[in-house]
């Protein structure tokens, strides 16, 4: 028996090779990236993942230690920076820092980028079922569609909206005409009967794999992210559907995620991690992540690797009007946390 | 034997898995308690319970109690768990008495084996088997499509199976079910058929037999397998999670948020303590209950 | 015996097709040809390939192996020595302190862990609080084996050796181990196979980069639901049913420690 022991512990010893913990969004690098940067590297990514920035932050309030790089979205840049768990850039080893576009630095989190390098971007938007939409003549453009019950009467059982509490809010809030900030507790209110008033129709909260149900076709409207929706729609393709998938910006306005690479102080290797950071910043491993993923990308150098159908999405581009209708979503205080969580849970009651 | 020497085995043999179990369960438990009294921390975590010296929150404090009280919300979410518990006690307890007694009934050597097949669903992983019902309830598969042709047929809205309360409590059944099987078969096992035909004799009918004879005597393999299936759904966060709609939270979905989710330990402290207390009375009952059904 | 009520029979057959028609269905469609699981396209192998490429799949089992193998040699060792004295010296909180942590639900002890781990040993999480979690709810399973098999014992044996003149430690090696390998060897089966199938308290304790292979399967059924997952599901039946048979060969208190 022990002979065992001393085999499994041998198998389970990390490897020789310097390791690079990425702790990331799912799905969000490509992995001929991740295997071009082990070969110029000659060490290792390991990546685990997470689908809810609050998930992120709490795991790692839980005690989780050891990532280089995490992902987060600007509010938890905010959170992670105010709880000092972040290390400052060394710039001088980010020689391509310069190639990012100016609208993207300077984020409300992190004045100065003394944190954060901007990595990519998604719009919290709807994506649908396009054939469907057509023929029950319902319109793409507008929150109303998940939120108005004259419209949801003709989807019901087939939409689903995000499990997360912040981006839930921020669509209700949006379409109620306030920010997507707004802690008044009053307005929330109003968002919590919009919701409750529109949930009889919806099929479940869902974090991800509402890409699958979309590609399926048992969901005709679902509220997530332009990056999923590229993914359906491409599954979609792939499998040879009979419907395609669409995505529009509600006109209401909605969240843009700035997710941006930051390094935690838990991380055994800054130095490998300001490698990665600086070979993200180059225009074609930059590019290669929308391509893959079809997300919006804050690299000028990346724009020209872009695949056209990507780079001129008005969904994933937005012109001038369309960008200022986006909002970046700012962190709760712990009272408002535990405010908004007692109106979550009764929406998830209800 | 010297005093000593037995005094030292004894020590020996007691004294591992009694310090193991202090330290990381008792410790633990008794330190949820604590932390049911704390402030959250401002990032997660717990507030700390000495002044900082910054003038943020420390020390202990009622107010997750009070917050737990202040809406009738949460002991609803509670209480909700306990009827789904129920529900699928019961469907369990009906589904499982028929295998029991087959098994209790069958010839001595099929015995084993019958058992062995009860377990081996049971021994693969509870995720896999509550997969299994994502396949077979999905709007694509065929039994999804009879239900709503049927519904079709009569003029009925189409509904879905999977995301549904159904669909929660046909995985709490289906991953509960052997614990309802085995206790009830290892107390049928032990009834004496004599009994049954001195009823038989008597002119007691079937349905007699079962209700005055059978029924009685199983009451401890009921109650015992009642708790095994009762408990572990009164916690289980993972299958509403997977199989759940919109209105599918229950208690151990709303632990795990507080401490995975939102950021709110003491609140989650709160809730767990809570769901404790319930089990704990469940169980003296269970015991009280257990008790009479064998003298009664 | 009395001929059993034909309606009888068809309630136990119908409640097992309920338990199996469900695994069957997992293993058909990890042969399936398409990648959404929804309807049959044809056979192939391909989602076992995928499988065994799968680098952070083989990693998780990696890890799950590693803490079954110690955190049920551990509980192995603890749960015999917690059954003897329950069955020898009857401490009156001993069973009470080893079964409870199994009766609960498991969240409770998953929550109390995470929060001791973190916030007073201020533990990185990681492997070692896995194993430490699993040894915690094994132990009570190897206990209770133990205790019913010393139970069914004749205790004139005990008294009969220590008549010849033998030593504790004498006795327990040379006459009680020997006699309770069985049941000790089915409790370390029987905490190895809940160990590797343990979702609920590692999902709690896990830490940075150590994934298990439940860890794994939940976030493939919650982010991308793809046939690997039936493959790896097949193969963990496989494992499972063959620890299962091995370890009812081994004692037969083992079915009723799984009750």
């Amino acid at each position: 028996m022990l002979r065992l022991l001393a085999l499994v512990l041998a198998l389970a010893l990390p490897a020789q090779a310097a390791t690079l913990y990425l702790y990331n969004w799912n799905n969000y690098i490509s992995d001929r990236t991740i295997a071009r940067f082990e070969a110029r590297c000659a060490c290792r990514v390991v990546q685990d993942y997470y689908s809810d920035n609050e998930e992120m932050l709490a795991k790692l309030a839980a005690g989780a230690s050891g990532y280089d790089l995490i992902v987060p979205t600007g509010n938890a840049v905010e959170a992670l920076l105010r709880s000092k768990q972040l290390r400052p850039l060394d710039k001088a080893r980010l020689p391509h820092f310069g190639n990012l576009k100016a609208e993207f630095l300077n984020g409300f989190f992190d004045p100065g980028n003394r944190y954060s390098v901007p990595y990519a971007y998604t719009v919290t938007l709807l994506g649908y079922n396009m054939e469907k939409l057509q023929a029950l003549g319902l319109p793409a453009d507008t929150w109303a569609l998940v939120f108005e019950p004259r419209y949801l009467a003709k989807l019901k059982g087939r939409v689903t909206v995000l499990d997360s509490q912040r981006e839930l809010m921020a669509a209700a809030l949006r379409y109620l005409g306030h920010s997507a900030n707004d802690s008044d507790e009053k307005h929330w209110k109003a968002a919590r009967d919009l919701i409750l008033r529109a949930k009889p129709y919806w099929a479940a909260f869902n974090a991800s794999s509402y890409i699958k149900e979309l590609t399926v076709g048992n969901i005709w409207v679902a509220h997530g992210y332009s990056n999923d929706m590229f993914q359906a729609r491409a599954d979609a393709a792939a499998a040879g559907r009979p419907f395609r998938i669409g995505y529009a910006i509600p006109r209401e306005g909605a969240v843009l995620a700035l997710d941006s690479l930051v390094l935690h102080n838990t991380g055994r290797q800054p130095d490998l991690a300001h490698r990665f950071m600086d070979f993200m910043l180059e225009g074609e491993n930059s590019a290669e992540l929308s391509n893959l993923i079809g997300s919006g990308n804050p690299n000028r150098a990346a724009m020209a690797y872009i695949r056209p159908e990507i780079a001129d999405n008005p969904a994933v581009f937005p012109d001038g009007a369309n960008m200022g209708r986006l909002e970046m979503l700012r962190d709760l205080d712990r009272r408002q946390r535990r405010v908004l969580n007692r109106i979550w849970t009764e929406i998830k009651l209800r | 034997m010297s005093r000593t020497e037995d005094r030292l085995s004894r020590w020996a043999v007691t004294a591992p898995p009694t310090l193991f179990l202090l330290a990381f369960f008792l410790v633990p438990a008794l330190i949820v308690v604590l932390a049911s009294f704390q402030y959250p921390g401002e990032f997660g975590g717990l507030a700390p319970l000495a002044d900082p010296g910054d003038g943020s929150e420390h020390g202990l404090t009622l107010e997750n109690y009070r917050f737990y009280f202040s809406d009738f919300l949460f002991t609803e979410i509670l209480l909700r768990s306990f009827l789904v518990a129920a529900a699928s006690t019961l469907i369990c307890l009906v589904l499982a008495y028929p295998v029991a007694w087959l098994i209790a009934r069958s010839p001595k050597q099929h015995r084993d084996l019958l058992v062995l097949l009860v377990i081996l669903p049971f021994a693969s992983n509870f995720l896999i088997r509550v997969y299994a019902w994502m396949i077979i309830l999905g709007p694509q598969a065929g039994l999804a499509q009879a239900v709503n042709g049927l519904l079709g047929a009569f003029g009925l809205a189409p509904v879905s199976l999977l995301f549904s309360p159904f669909a929660v409590l046909v995985g709490m059944v289906y991953v509960h079910l052997p614990f309802m099987i085995l206790p009830l078969y290892t107390n049928l096992e032990k009834h004496d058929p004599v009994l049954l035909d001195a009823a038989q004799d008597l002119g007691a009918n079937a349905w007699q037999r079962f209700w005055r004879v059978t029924w009685p005597l199983s009451l401890p393999g009921v109650f015992s397998g009642s708790a095994l299936v009762f408990i572990p759904v009164l916690g289980m966060f993972a299958i509403p999670d997977i199989l759940g709609g919109t209105r599918d939270m229950l208690i151990g979905n709303l632990i795990k948020d507080q401490f995975l989710g939102v950021r709110d330990w003491p609140f989650g402290a709160t809730l767990s303590i809570v769901l404790t207390l319930c089990v704990l009375g469940l169980a003296g009952l269970a015991a009280w209950a257990g008790k009479g059904g064998r003298h009664g | 015996m009395a001929r059993l009520p034909i309606w009888l029979r068809l309630a136990a057959g119908a409640t097992f097709a309920f338990l199996y028609v469900p695994l069957a269905v997992v293993v058909a469609y990890s042969f399936n040809d398409s990648r959404l699981n929804a309807e049959w396209v044809g056979f192939t192998l391909d989602w076992y390939r995928v499988l065994f490429a799968d680098q952070e799949m083989l990693l998780a089992a990696r890890n799950s192996l590693f803490i079954a193998l110690v955190s049920s040699l551990a509980a192995t060792g603890l749960g015999t020595l917690a059954g003897l004295a329950m069955h020898r010296y009857r401490p009156p909180w001993l069973p009470l302190l080893v079964i409870t942590p199994v009766a609960m639900p498991e969240i409770l002890l998953g929550v109390s862990l995470l929060v001791f781990f973190i916030q007073v040993l201020h533990l990185t999480l990681g492997l070692l609080s896995v194993v430490l979690a699993h040894i915690t709810f094994s132990i009570g399973f190897v206990a209770i084996i133990v205790r019913a098999r010393l139970a069914g014992m004749d205790e004139s044996i005990f008294e009969a050796a220590r008549d010849l003149g033998a030593n504790p430690w004498q006795t327990f090696r040379l006459v009680t181990f020997p006699l309770i390998l069985p049941a000790v060897v089915a409790g370390f089966l029987m905490a190895f196979t809940l160990s590797i199938d343990d979702f609920v308290i590692t999902f709690f304790t896990a830490g940075v980069g150590v994934s298990t292979l439940p860890l794994q399967i939940y976030s493939m059924i919650k982010i991308a639901v793809t046939p690997e997952v039936n493959a790896v599901s097949t193969l963990l039946m496989l494992l499972t049913l063959v620890l299962v048979a091995a370890a009812s060969r081994m004692d037969r208190s083992f079915m009723k420690g799984g009750a």
